[in-house]
């Protein structure tokens, strides 16, 4: 067991999961000194019925201060100021967030606003740039795979600028996350399948990267184990609430064990592949993750190894010779991969050129590569990966996921 | 992969010997970041990819020894100084604890394993420390033996031996005598 000189682990979210936990968000508020929360939330989120959901289950004796459906899909300035005016013009006092990963991102920049005041979000941009408590923030994620209701980091659009900001601070941080099936259950099987490899990548990278700890360690394991039993299941019943509700919790543990280790070139190439592409986050994290544990193999072979265990179970484990368990886990994730492309009548990508947009259209030509390679080469999660990633490494790398081939590791080098 | 480690005490005469290590020696990393600016390209390269102009500082949380590097409009990179107070700075980067720095300086602790420890307290833009971590693991090649250097960086970068050595001579001549 890795333990680290020193390390900072922190994760003050209150969790509250079961099949009728929206029902506790009263009691919730009411002990973080709440009574008029503003409903953020999407048009999908929306139109998909989860906000009557919601407000059924806040009973009559909690009225929410107003419902903001106006997030983009891509979390923008302009969207967090427009939120952000509607919660003052209705003087709410604190902030239920519902959808995914840009949704509780808009949350948390309207939370910067509304509790530090002004207009101005870029003045917060960066990191340490928050001084004190935010207003309550509830996060009710209706995705099992960004983390995000656990995590101290926001990523907003400037799209006057044409680039992402990075927001991160601890009082970031949700005071709640509220996890239930409800929310999940209507989510179409390949954006199922999507986020929840978006989240094995968080545990994965939280437990093979260079600032894994003891306690990210406890959570990303649990998170592994989480989905490696009940994907399968929700991908083969879709209705199956405790399913949903274990994915929902893997989801969460992985956002716990990352937002604290943080991740390395799976999300490195991700980011880059997302910001140039446009590309769905938990589809590039699918489809680099086997990549990123072949790369780093030399530094990290024992840890891979050990994810063998929670991901394919005690006797897999034990009947695979020692040295071979690395391998072992970067198949599975290959086959895991596979079957879910057969799962979702092949939506789901295995590799680069698979990629399609909503028009049926190859999303990432070959020639876009070097665009990415200089994408990736001014994303901080590069610090956190065991090996050192250069122009050449991380262009060998996209080459061979965009044709969908493993790496060949004697061209990895060695350091 | 355990980590071994001892206590100490940290006596007042331990802490000026460090500061008294580390002033000399943040004052000489931030004359060979600038001198490898000039004389290496793929520094140069890193410096390009930051905003213009731009400031960052890596020093002792609170107000220990620290080092303040300019990009200036012209694009030259130049060293500021070892005061962060009364200076713009885009990028600060501080290291929780004067041992931790010693630890980082005397390369039994490498940028990324101080970063991945959460040893430093960083403030501005996280994409900007990328560029700056990459161009201090090269600036430490450089002015590193082999040896010393493995211990310091994640990989040593597969260089020409010319352009190590003349990189070196120059660096080290430009650091101790301007540039």
């Amino acid at each position: 067991m890795t333990h680290p000189a020193f390390y900072e682990f922190g994760s003050p979210v209150r969790v509250v999961s079961g099949l009728t936990a929206l029902e506790r968000i009263p009691g919730l508020l009411e002990d973080l000194g709440a009574a008029r929360p503003l409903v953020i939330t999407d048009k999908g989120v929306r139109a998909a019925g989860l906000v009557d959901v919601l407000t059924g289950a806040l009973g009559n004796g909690l009225e929410p201060g107003g419902i903001a459906d106006e997030v983009p899909p891509d979390s923008s300035v302009a969207a967090v100021r427009e939120v952000a005016h509607r919660f003052r013009e209705a003087r709410c006092d604190g902030i239920l967030a519902l959808g995914g990963g840009s949704v509780l991102d808009t949350a948390k920049g309207v939370n910067i606003l509304v509790s530090e005041g002004g207009d101005d979000l870029m003045a917060y941009s960066g990191a340490g740039a928050l001084k004190r408590r935010l207003k309550p923030l509830i996060a009710i994620p209706t995705t099992a795979g960004t983390g995000s209701e656990t995590t101290l980091v926001a990523v907003i659009k400037d799209a006057a600028r044409q680039v992402k900001m990075t927001f991160v601070s601890h009082y970031l941080i949700p005071d709640a996350a509220v996890l239930d099936p409800r929310m999940t259950l209507t989510l179409p099987p390949h954006i199922t399948a999507a986020t929840a490899m978006d989240a094995l990548t968080h545990a994965m990278e939280a437990y093979t990267c260079l600032a894994k700890n003891p306690q990210s360690d406890a959570a990303a394991l649990a998170a592994v184990a989480l989905i490696a039993e009940h994907l399968p299941r929700v991908m083969a019943a879709p209705g199956d609430a405790h399913a949903r509700l274990a994915l929902a919790n893997a989801a969460t543990l992985a956002g716990m064990a990352f937002s604290n280790s943080m991740c390395g070139m799976v999300h490195n190439l991700g980011h880059a592949v997302g910001a140039v592409c446009g590309v769905p986050h938990g589809t590039c994290m699918a489809i680099f993750l086997p990549y990123g544990l072949e790369y780093n193999l030399h530094k990290n072979g024992p840890l891979t190894a050990e994810l063998l265990l929670p991901l394919a179970g005690p006797e897999v484990f034990a009947r695979t010779p020692a040295y071979h368990r690395p391998f072992r886990v970067i198949e599975a994730v290959r086959q895991l991969n596979r079957h879910l492309r057969e799962r979702t009548a092949g939506r789901h990508a295995c590799s680069l050129q698979e990629v399609r947009d909503a028009r049926g259209q190859a999303q990432i030509p070959r020639e876009r590569l070097p665009e990415i390679v200089a994408a990736a080469m001014r994303d901080g999660t590069a610090i956190y990966n065991p090996e050192d990633l250069d122009r050449e490494d991380v262009l060998m790398v996209l080459t061979q996921a965009w044709e969908g081939l493993p790496l060949d590791r004697t061209r990895v080098r060695q350091g | 992969m355990a980590t071994r480690w001892e206590y100490r005490d940290h006596g007042p005469i331990r802490e000026i010997l460090r500061c008294a290590y580390l002033t000399p020696m943040l004052w000489f990393m931030g004359r060979a970041v600038a001198a490898a600016a000039a004389v290496d390209t793929d520094v140069r390269r890193e410096f390009d990819t930051l905003p213009t102009p731009f400031t960052f500082a890596l020093g002792v949380w609170p107000a220990g020894p620290a080092m303040v590097v300019a990009k200036g409009a012209d694009g030259r990179v130049r060293y500021r100084g070892g005061r962060t107070a009364g200076v713009d700075i885009d990028l600060l980067m501080q290291i929780k604890h004067l041992e931790t720095a010693f630890q980082m300086f005397t390369f039994r602790e490498s940028t990324a394993t101080a970063f991945a420890r959460n040893r430093l307290l960083v403030q501005g833009d996280v994409a900007n420390a990328v560029p700056v971590a990459r161009v201090l693991d090269m600036t430490e090649v450089y002015l590193l033996p082999r040896v010393i250097a493995r211990l310091a960086v994640k990989r040593i970068p597969r260089w020409k031996p010319w352009r190590t050595w003349i990189g070196r001579l120059r660096i080290y001549w430009r650091t101790l005598w301007g540039y």
